[in-house]
């Protein structure tokens, strides 16, 4: 198993009364393998998926349950144990491709971060080499002028590429990607959901698909938690949870799917 | 028509462009200046014979003085000279007055820098540190420290220093300032515990500043991407934080330079500096307006300047910038 998250609770305590947001959450995820979370805003996708890339603070928060990676428990990890993950086995990419590039840092640089911390046997042109064929393979094929250009030269599309790019270049086990379509428009939102499906494919990266809308889910994954308040309330593959729900919150869900195809 | 096209074609370069409206906002500047000494009731010519000489002698030095000429006239005449660095003949010394002022700017200039090298080598550190324990106990005695600090005008700092250092640890002699000419080495140390008093205040208040620049990247979601890819906190911050957190403090520093400049006046009158400001105070004094001028056209340069390379420096640092 590549990750089990066990029993997991996230609390926080910073505003005086603690407040749970993620409540003995537990599922598992094979390598090679896509796994979907669905749930509304404020169920704690969010909570969850930084937990597992370890990007929560340390402090401010009560951690509960635990993480395996590979066996091994990122809730407990050293910090400097961690940092030889982040980046290099787990990545992520997130809903604002914009927010989440540095406004003041070329492209090619931040691509080739991940490289620069963990492969340092790599020089300036190999990086760059494998910057560009990731760029490329991201299907931007303007690869040489990506490269030099700023994130608000690019469209959101081409950021969120770039993103995936960014993370994908280290060669990860695992992809986090929290709602990264929700800020794009529909024709891009169908591009994206086709690359991280053809680089789970050729890459064999087990990828963690975090959405509020179950339709996107159904297309990427089989397998599916759905989430509320905090609390997993249902989980298994999408077909069956199509087909017969056994949660109110879960039928909603549903509900909300236009119907297209089944 | 040749002509023309060529400005508008100059014109569209931003940089042009700019470099176009620093002088123009020089020209301005040098009219008020001049203007500004046309109007202030006395005559420089009265003044330096005396208020008892005879009014044939008046008149005869004032044609000497070229003073008879008509206003426009002689502010065409001034301005010429500006553009050859020929700023006129000092009415209390009689020598020209950019041979004044060439011996007395590598004062003032070195002066400048010094407390400009003080603000940025303990400003950025310093400011690192506070970041890294924002809200904690060391962040608020340092809040109230810094605060006191930036509210000190420098000459205060100046005399207590004078008082403190020179009066009771006698570790230098107010006023023993050694030249450049005579002793590099003096010269600088003595330059010391002046560029400190500058310093201080625009210290604190670099720190303030980029404390709270530093604090707002450091919540913004590049940061977490950043962290993502296994940097070290210490990684994030000199790799990404720090760029984006300088832009806010470039402006400041660059406005710190030429209040420094300007400042001089009354900080080398405290340690008895014979730098642009003692000139300027003396020849304000001597109603020495060739000198004066100059002076103050040299200040008014300084800002224009150092507004400009702010500007170069955070469009190199910004790529949203250099859009606009
Ligand atoms: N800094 C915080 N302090 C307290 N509560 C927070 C904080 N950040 C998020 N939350 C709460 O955590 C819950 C889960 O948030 P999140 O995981 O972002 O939800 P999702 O990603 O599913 O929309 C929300 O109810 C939110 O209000
Ligand atoms: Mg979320």
């Amino acid at each position: 198993m590549l990750l089990e998250v066990r029993d997991l609770s996230i609390e926080f305590h910073d505003h005086g009364i603690p407040e749970r947001v993620v409540e003995h959450v537990s599922f598992s995820l094979d390598s090679g393998e896509i796994l979907g979370i669905v749930g509304e805003s404020g169920s704690g996708k969010s909570m969850t998926a930084l937990a597992i890339a370890g990007l929560l603070p340390r402090k401010k928060m009560n951690k509960e349950g635990s993480i395996l990676f590979e066996g091994e428990d990122v809730l407990t990890m050293e910090r400097k144990d961690l940092r030889l993950l982040q980046g290099d086995e787990i990545c992520m990419i997130f809903q604002e491709p914009m927010t989440a590039l540095n406004p003041t840092m070329r492209i090619g640089r931040q691509v080739e971060e991940a490289l620069r911390v963990h492969h340092s046997e790599l020089d300036a042109a190999a990086r760059k080499e494998r910057a560009l064929r990731w760029l490329e393979n991201v299907g931007l094929n303007d690869s040489e002028r990506v490269y030099v250009s700023y994130p608000h030269e690019l469209s959101g599309g081409m950021r969120q590429r770039v993103m995936i790019a960014a993370a994908m270049v280290g060669g990860p086990k695992l992809l986090i990607a929290d709602e990264p379509t929700t800020a794009l428009d529909v024709t891009v939102q169908a591009q994206v959901i086709s690359l991280l499906k053809r680089l789970n494919k050729e890459e064999r990266v087990a990828i963690l698909f975090i959405s509020h809308d179950l339709s996107l889910i159904q297309q990427i994954s089989t397998d599916v938690c759905v989430m509320q308040k905090g609390r997993i309330v249902e989980q298994g593959s999408v077909e069956h949870i199509f087909e017969r729900p056994e949660n109110d919150y879960t039928k909603r869900l549903i509900a909300a799917v236009p119907r297209v195809e089944l | 028509m040749f002509r023309i096209w060529l400005l508008c074609m100059l014109l569209k370069n931003k940089i042009l462009r700019k470099i176009f409206a620093c002088l123009l906002t020089l020209l301005a500047a040098s009219f008020a200046v001049f203007a500004a000494f046309e109007i202030i009731p006395g005559d420089a010519a009265v003044s330096r014979l005396g208020s008892n000489a005879s009014e044939s002698a008046v008149a005869a030095l004032r044609v000497e003085m070229g003073l008879d000429k008509p206003f426009l006239l002689r502010y065409f005449l001034w301005l010429g000279g500006l553009f050859r660095l020929d700023l006129g003949t000092s009415y209390s010394y009689g020598i020209p007055v950019s041979e004044m002022l060439l011996d007395k700017l590598p004062i003032t200039l070195c002066l400048t820098l010094m407390s400009m090298a003080v603000t940025v080598a303990v400003s950025v550190p310093l400011s690192i540190f506070y970041a890294k324990y924002a809200r904690s106990r060391i962040d608020r005695t340092g809040y109230v420290g810094n605060q006191l600090l930036m509210a000190v005008p420098s000459f205060f700092l100046g005399i207590i220093m004078t008082w403190v250092f020179g009066s009771i640890l006698r570790w230098f002699t107010p006023g023993g300032y050694v030249s450049y000419k005579k002793s590099f080495g003096g010269f600088l140390s003595y330059l010391i515990l002046p560029s400190l008093a500058i310093a201080i205040p625009k210290c604190a208040m670099s720190v303030k500043l980029l404390r709270s620049a530093i604090l707002t990247e450091a919540d913004k979601e590049y940061v977490r991407t950043a962290y993502s890819r296994g940097l070290s906190t210490m990684e994030v911050l000199y790799r990404h934080v720090l760029k984006n957190a300088m832009i806010p403090l470039v402006t400041f520093w660059s406005m710190a330079v030429a209040d420094m400049v300007a400042g001089s006046i009354v900080i080398e009158q405290v340690f008895n500096i014979p730098g642009l400001g003692r000139i300027l105070l003396t020849s304000i004094a001597n109603r020495d307006y060739p000198v004066v001028e100059a002076v103050i056209m040299l200040i008014a340069a300084v800002v224009v300047i150092m507004n400009y390379a702010a500007d170069l420096i955070c469009r190199r640092i910004d790529p949203r910038i250099r859009e606009r």
